[in-house]
């Protein structure tokens, strides 16, 4: 495998994949239950996880997993509750961008942010709160 | 003959890598689709011998293409490219009528063996 052509993709694909999640995130401080936007914030971490992998990047990987399965919460409510759930999927949105600059600088992925990582899996997003 | 496959994925990172993997054993990539709604429209216009599917993708999702390719053709060979967590929805998609699954990251050797398998499995 040619590392340096899929390093180069990566790092094409997950900088426009950051910016739209970012755009999303941004509609969803608006309006919370937006669909399209939580659909993209869930399809836009899915698919850095499985390039990250891909290249063994493992902690961009497992934390787009850890982003990916708290929207999978979030679409199961239809919604993102409260601004302290949106502040952390923009923690997330921008440990994942410091990931990726890490990896266009040094070509190695950065080691893993615990308590965010911690953070992202507590109460298991948003559909657990939406049971009664 | 080459097998003439059609890759469907939202990622081009990801078709990129399918295609290194199959394109020296024995297969060509006739098609590429970025979400289920090309992925049925290139489906209709290639006819391809095998089809790699990605679930996760925009406008239609893999399993709701499955779906549409089948209704078009119920011999149709689709293969699901998952990532770990996916199983539900591979499921699905097997019920749908794909005929296997490969999971992210791809092992090429498995790869290669799962295509070549759903080409011969009969109906």
């Amino acid at each position: 495998m040619d590392l340096a052509k899929y390093r180069a993709l990566f790092l094409e694909e997950a900088t426009e994949h950051l910016a739209e999640m970012s755009r999303a995130l941004l509609v969803l401080e608006k309006i919370p239950n937006a669909g399209e936007a939580i659909e993209t914030v869930f399809r836009m971490a899915h698919s850095i996880k499985s390039m990250a992998a891909s290249l063994d990047y493992t902690s961009i990987s497992e934390l787009s997993h850890r982003l990916e399965d708290r929207m999978e919460g979030v679409r199961a409510a239809g919604r993102v509750h409260g601004a302290d759930d949106l502040a952390l999927l923009f923690r997330g949105l921008e440990a994942l961008e410091q990931g990726v600059e890490t990896v266009r600088s040094t070509g190695e992925a950065p080691a893993a942010d615990a308590d965010l990582m911690a953070a992202l899996s507590a109460d298991g997003g948003g559909a657990k709160k939406a049971l009664p | 003959m080459k097998a003439r496959t059609l890759v469907a994925d939202d990622a081009s990172f990801m078709r990129e890598m399918i295609k290194e993997i199959i394109e020296p054993e024995g297969f060509e990539v006739v098609a590429e689709a970025g979400d289920g709604n090309d992925a049925i429209e290139l489906f209709k216009e290639h006819s391809p011998d095998i089809i790699t599917m990605d679930i996760v993708m925009p406008k239609k999702s893999g399993i709701e293409a499955v779906k549409g390719i089948v209704e078009l053709d119920p011999g149709a060979k689709i293969v699901m490219c998952s990532a770990l967590g996916q199983e539900a929805l591979v499921m699905e998609a097997l019920k749908a009528g794909a005929k296997d699954f490969i999971v992210k990251p791809f092992k090429p050797d498995l790869v290669v063996s799962t295509l070549r398998k759903a080409i011969e499995k009969q109906d």
